[in-house]
């Protein structure tokens, strides 16, 4: 009698030894490809345009004027000041009005000429926006006995919009002839 | 004596069939978080650094503009005068209301053309800007 071979089990695979190369080759396209963006940078809300300007009288008190001149000269309130001593001299002025009311606020003005280099205007503007976080901040540590970030959304907007809102103006250039 | 060590019969292997996975799992997190440059910049800008800076949450709104320490005028993906920016901004604005408008200025650049820049921008009612810069080391 013929004898009727078994076969033999063969097992069907799908090689795939080779797939995390693959894997690692799309990996290594991304990974050098990608350029992840970082979009940071100082937010900033611009006036509305109007035709005709008003002229709200504002007093002296909640007023601080900052001017920069196209030599890199600063001035604070007319007098010269660095730009990095910025930050400090507005602090004292922001706490002080902390518990006044909304209309009563600090107004930090900004004015640059045409041909003051841009770099400068930024770094005095940063300041002035490092000045109001830190006082919003100690703010937050002081009342809430936790930092800003974590405030629940209502604590945050009672500091950030009530106690300690950032006022900046950007003056309005003048013109020149 | 007898000197062989003795070994265990068992193979040695290290398990990597979940390699791939892991590696997928990688690829996944590159992928979605990688925008692609959709546009070219034609200008040289280097950008100012600061320290009280924050992140725009929200890519989507952000609409460029770059000025080039040449002082040329980059919006979208071409050279623009300052006098179209006001047209282009303002349709951009009718289709997405709050928009902000990150302004990607070199640092070598004079106020003059950044406040012209800002004029256009209030006439075009686009008023959320933000003043591109790098984290200060």
């Amino acid at each position: 009698m013929v004898q009727i071979k078994k076969k033999k089990d063969l097992e069907a695979k799908i090689p795939d030894a080779g797939m995390s190369d693959i894997v690692f080759l799309l990996l290594l396209f991304f990974l050098v490809s990608t350029t992840i963006d970082v979009d940071t940078g100082i937010g900033m809300s611009l006036p509305e345009f109007q035709e005709e300007q008003e002229f709200v009288p504002i007093s002296k008190e909640r007023l601080v004027t900052v001017n920069i001149n196209k030599n890199g000269d600063v001035l604070l309130n007319g007098d010269v000041i660095a730009i990095p001593q910025i930050s400090e001299n507005l602090k004292d002025r922001i706490v002080s009005k902390i518990e006044l009311p909304s209309n009563k606020k600090l107004i930090v003005s900004i004015k640059t000429d045409r041909r003051t280099n841009y770099n400068l205007y930024i770094q005095a503007l940063d300041q002035i926006v490092l000045a109001y976080s830190e006082v919003q901040e100690t703010y937050s540590q002081q009342f809430y006995g936790k930092g800003l970030a974590d405030l629940t959304p209502e604590e945050k907007r009672v500091v950030i919009k009530e106690k300690v809102p950032k006022i900046i103006s950007i003056a309005e250039p003048e013109k020149i002839n | 004596m007898n000197f062989k060590k003795k070994r265990s019969n068992s193979k040695q292997e290290i398990p990597t069939s979940s390699m791939p996975d892991i590696i997928f799992m990688l690829l996944l997190f590159f992928m979605v978080a990688t925008t692609l440059r959709e546009v070219d910049v034609y200008v040289k800008y280097k950008l100012p650094e600061a320290e009280a800076i924050e992140k725009i949450e929200n890519k989507r709104l952000i609409s460029y503009i770059w000025v080039g320490r040449s002082g040329k005028i980059q919006l979208n993906d071409n050279i623009v005068a300052l006098e179209d920016i006001q047209d282009i901004m303002y349709k951009k604005r009718v289709e997405l209301p709050n928009v902000i408008v990150s302004l990607r200025i070199d640092k070598e650049s004079e106020m003059g053309v950044v406040t012209d820049i800002q004029q256009v921008l209030r006439k075009a009612s686009t008023l959320r800007i933000n003043y591109s810069s790098m984290l200060k080391q």
